[in-house]
């Protein structure tokens, strides 16, 4: 008996290969049951491509999304379609990265517990955005495709992030999603999505450039008799601006002044400052990341670059990416992060709560006080400081000219300099016309109406 | 019934309430039982016992201290005589449950000698002097004072209270468990859940009230046993509550086959015939299920009877545990290994036919586990496994659906929605369900496949919490650690064989079963024992523990074991 009690040893031989696998997916579950829960499909997390837990609200608690039990939009038609393209719909037509990236957050999921929350409420998840500011901004664009961003360029909150044409997850649109049709690109959400030729708004990068490295050009004059020359091509401006300074020549978007000034800063120094200003350069918050833009001079003649420098020739911009380069200047030339989701709240414990995240210097701090004060003249001296009443607004509207028969970019982009409101925007409009005409008025409604919701 | 209604139509408040406190004290109180329940089995004392004297004409006595003891020069010999005339196994010495003796030669070189002459089997008289190697010695058996008082001085199993409040914590556990589905589960369904937990509680008390009648203490594993077949319950509850009735009646089958296949094992004589029989019988049901079996999910291993529907396979691993196993003198002869061989040849045979790969590796792992008992030899081993390798390459060749399985193994997140469909929502549940569980009904599993049977661990876990699946495996683990320490105090190397060998088929069933649903093993669709939903996979379980139960020799323990005569009363 003695040989077969010993032989029966090797039994345990077979418990401990089970306990040897079982420990090794006790590891493996303490070391990635986290991004098991969060994988795409997840029963308990995800519906249809979408996180399917918790509720979403805006930045006063009005309720934009109950993922409770199905998927229970908000009750006004105008916050529905104005806030689809971050929360979501109930296909995965439209995704809600931001959502996602904070699904574990959102779960409340911890290795105790797992999703388990008390009395099945998912968390709560507290956006920036005011669904108030979303519809006066719905309403201000009206017809035109287009997008309109607010951020807080202090704390990085983004307020209000438009996008048209939106839609309603409760009504899906079925008609008119063709080329050209009223509904084409819903599914985009082109505030981080999409990039615009930016036409004149880009002159406020080639005059950061210029004040940076010309020394003494604040003192230069310029002078324009509606084209300027370069070998056998012209740059043309729509009216002559006669003998100016930098100021006024800013002021008067001359595009011969700029022109002359692209000139003198050449391609290197524009591409250096277009890379250091981060325009083109895709900004990353909340697990979304921004379409990157575009500034290449590689060949590019002399008259390219000064296409470029006035924001044509293959500019693009992404509408978040530019307002961060606005929140820059207002901020002395160091800006911070936007950001979509304030705070998570799960069985009350919060689980998730928003960091203002500075970003690197990208100019310095004395640049930066003159484009703000030329800013402030542009609004001051031509688009009327009347039109955004209680409010010092800074700014440069640009018309992108896209060529076809379409009617160019209306862009407007700027900033509040007073300290209760740092509001940095852009406005973006696409086949709109002229930026002073179409993109001011849209950027004065929703300045009012974020004016209103900071002052509660 | 009024109480039956408010359960059925709680307040969400009061279900939130209760759930959330269910989810810690589930888990508590059956860790509490678990450990109650295996801490005997894992700390029971094997006292040396003495049950005979070998007098040499020197005058020297040896003690014989086991029932089956082998005589030779080897160190490893129970009675060891270090002569040269001596084989290194000579001889083996056997005591009956009657307190009578016979010994056997075992291919010695010189022979055994009684009286004399030279004998290959003989049953032994006090006055017989046995010559072996030229020295010659008589067997002294103890008095039967002597052997009250060894009986009387046997660890005794747990006390009778003990097993009584390890039942009153079962039976509080299942009926949380039902509270539980009455308040969250659908009204239609409250039936079965009632059914389902009470029959199980009517027979766990049941067969303590029949270990009582025949003054049968130990209800360890019992217990465990049962606590498994609860959680199998919670698992049907949720994902096929209809099925409950059914799963119930294969567990008190399984339990009469228990009792029965018990009973048969206490008499060595009888459980050897019995071998026979089983012999016939596994072959048989796999013979029935090749020609009139029907294919399920790639695998030819069901048969239908009407509205039955079986796994004959389940029941071939009882009869082949029977059939692998053998008493000490045959064992060190070897004589008859290779007729085992050849039947496990022909069994796994019929399963690779089948498609039921699962299966055949099970029956495969046990066949190692007894040829290593019964040979001691690694070398065997080594060969047998080899082969195994080498049928795999071939059966993988043939069958292209087991290389789909080998494919998607570690690489489930590839394939998610593919050949990593089952797997990738088992974790993904499992992780979901934490360490506490989501709580019973509320899990997801039950729209996966086969959750309630290959996918069991994940609906447990889900539900009931990932500190509930190492329970359990730590039980099955236990059980394993019982029937090995167990075999030190053996009556006969038939039951350390037996209980050894269904030690084997359950943890390996766990290892297939729930290390295969976490991707860390291939997928193989091999049930949990006790735990998955399954008529025959039920009766298996059962069977498979009474050769446990038959190994346990601590007093008043096991009703597979004759009582020990105290006090002269024998019992039955």
């Amino acid at each position: 008996m003695n040989r077969i009690a010993l032989r029966a040893y090797i039994v345990i031989l077979v418990a401990v290969l089970l306990l040897g696998g079982f420990s090794f997916f006790l590891f493996e579950y303490a070391t990635q049951a986290e991004d098991w829960v969060i994988q795409n499909g997840s029963p308990h997390v995800y519906d249809g491509g979408n996180i399917a837990t918790g509720v979403v609200t805006d930045r006063e608690g009005v309720l934009l999304l109950d993922m409770t039990d199905g998927r229970k939009y908000s009750s006004s038609e105008a916050v529905r379609k104005t806030t689809v393209h971050w929360v979501g719909d109930r296909y995965g037509s439209v995704n809600a990265p931001a959502l996602s990236h904070y699904s574990t957050e959102l779960t409340g999921f911890d290795m105790l517990t797992g999703t388990y929350k008390y009395g099945e409420n998912g968390g709560v998840a507290r956006l920036t955005l005011s669904s108030k500011v979303q519809t006066a901004a719905l309403e201000a664009l009206g017809e035109y495709k287009g997008t309109v961003g607010v951020y807080n360029y202090k704390t990085g909150e983004l307020i209000c992030a438009v996008t048209t044409p939106g839609y309603d997850p409760d009504n899906v649109p079925t008609t008119g999603l063709e080329t050209g049709g009223p509904n084409e690109g819903i599914y985009v959400n082109r505030f981080t999505q999409s990039v615009y030729i930016p036409g004149s708004i880009f002159k406020v990068v080639t005059l950061a450039a210029a004040l940076e490295t010309i020394p003494d050009v604040q003192e230069q004059k310029f002078t324009c008799t509606g084209e300027y020359k370069l070998g056998s091509k012209k740059i043309t401006c729509e009216e002559k601006h006669g003998n100016q300074d930098l100021k006024m020549a800013f002021r008067n978007s001359c595009n011969c002044a700029f022109a002359e000034i692209s000139q003198q800063l050449g391609a290197d120094t524009l591409e250096r400052f277009v890379e250091q200003f981060g325009v083109t350069k895709s900004v990353q918050f909340d697990g979304i990341t921004t379409k990157a833009g575009n500034y290449d001079l590689e060949g590019a003649m002399s008259w390219d670059i000064a296409w470029s420098s006035i924001g044509q020739y293959t500019d693009q911009v992404n509408p978040c990416t530019f307002l961060t380069f606005m929140g820059a200047i207002a901020g002395d030339g160091q800006g911070v992060t936007p950001y979509l989701v304030e705070k998570i709240t799960c069985d009350s414990t919060v689980t998730y709560a928003a960091k203002t995240e500075t970003r690197d210097r990208i100019m310095s701090a004395s640049t930066a006080k003159v484009l703000q004060e030329y800013l402030g003249f542009n609004v001051e001296n031509k688009y009327g400081s009347d039109k955004f009443p209680g409010m010092t607004v800074c700014g440069k509207t640009g018309t992108g000219e896209v060529g076809g028969n379409k009617k160019p970019n209306a862009m407007f982009v700027g900033f509040v300099e007073d300290a209760q409101y740092p509001l940095a925007f852009i406005v973006a409009v696409e086949d709109g016309g002229y930026g002073v005409k179409v993109s001011v008025p849209i950027a004065a409604k929703v300045l009012a109406a974020c004016k209103e919701a900071l002052d509660k | 019934m009024p109480v039956l209604s408010d359960l059925l139509n709680a307040d969400p408040t009061v279900v939130n309430v209760y759930i959330t406190i269910l989810r810690w004290i589930a888990p508590i109180l059956a860790a509490i039982l678990l450990f109650r329940c295996v801490k005997p089995l894992l700390t029971f004392r094997r006292e040396p016992e003495i049950w005979g004297w070998l007098c040499l004409q020197s005058g020297q006595k040896l003690p014989v201290t086991h029932w089956e003891s082998v005589i030779g020069r080897s160190k490893r010999s129970d009675i060891v005589i270090e002569l040269p005339t001596v084989s290194r196994s000579h001889a083996v010495l056997t005591r009956y449950d009657d307190g009578s003796w016979s010994i056997a030669d075992i291919n010695s070189k010189d022979g055994l000698y009684i009286n004399g002459k030279q004998v290959e089997f003989h049953a032994l008289k006090p006055s017989d002097t046995i010559t072996v190697g030229g020295v010659s010695m008589k067997l002294q058996p103890i008095s039967a004072k002597q052997e009250q008082k060894q009986a009387s001085l046997r660890t005794k199993a747990s006390s009778l209270g003990s097993g009584l409040i390890n039942l009153f914590l079962l039976t509080a556990f299942q009926l949380l468990c039902v509270m539980a589905f009455l308040m969250t589960g659908a009204a239609e369904h409250a039936q079965s859940v009632l059914l389902g937990f009470g029959g199980i509680m009517i027979c766990q008390w049941g067969l303590m009230l029949f270990y009582v009648c025949i003054r049968r203490v130990s209800f360890e594993i019992e217990s465990i046993a049962f606590f498994l077949c609860t959680l199998g319950m919670a698992v049907i509850a949720t994902v096929a509550p209809a099925e409950a009735i059914k799963q119930l009646v294969a567990m008190v089958i399984g339990i009469v086959i228990f009792l029965v296949l018990g009973w048969a094992l206490r008499d060595l004589e009888r459980a050897k015939q019995l071998r026979y029989v089983a012999g016939v019988a596994g072959i048989l049901f796999l013979l029935i299920t090749l020609i009139f079996g029907q294919e399920y999910y790639g695998a030819k291993n069901w048969l239908v009877i009407g509205s039955l529907s079986l796994q004959p396979s389940e029941l071939t691993k009882v009869c082949f545990v029977l059939v692998g196993t053998s008493a000490m003198n045959r064992i060190v002869t070897k004589r008859n290994l290779f007729m085992f061989i050849a039947y496990s040849v022909m069994i796994c045979g019929c399963l690779a036919v089948m498609n039921d790969f699962g299966t055949a590796l099970i029956f495969f792992c046990a066949f190692l586990v007894i040829a290593f008992l019964r040979s001691g030899s690694v070398g065997t081993l080594a060969l047998a496994v080899t082969a195994l390798i080498f049928a795999g390459v071939v059966a993988i060749r043939i069958a292209p659906h087991m290389l789909r399985r080998f494919e998607t193994w570690r690489h489930i997140w590839e394939v998610p929605l593919e050949g990593g469909y089952q797997q990738t929502r088992a974790l993904m549940c499992m992780a979901a369900g934490g360490l506490l569980g989501l709580g019973p009904g509320k899990g997801w599993m039950k729209h996966v496949f086969a959750a309630d049977s290959d996918m069991v661990v994940a609906t447990l876990t889900e539900e009931w919490g990932l500190i509930m699946l190492v329970l359990v495996v730590l039980s099955v683990i236990a059980l394993a650690i019982f029937s090995v320490r167990s075999a030190a105090v053996g009556r006969s190397s038939f039951y350390v064989i037996c209980a050894c060998t269904a030690a084997t088929i359950l943890l390996v069933q766990v290892i297939l079963n729930a290390l295969g649903t976490v991707d860390v093993v291939p997928l193989t669709g091999v049930t949990f024992p006790f735990l998955s939903n399954g008529g025959s996979s039920m009766i298996c379980a059962w069977g498979l523990l009474a050769f446990i139960k038959a190994a346990d020799t601590r007093q008043n323990a096991s009703f597979a074991v004759r009582l020990l005569k105290m006090g002269g009363e024998e019992d039955e």
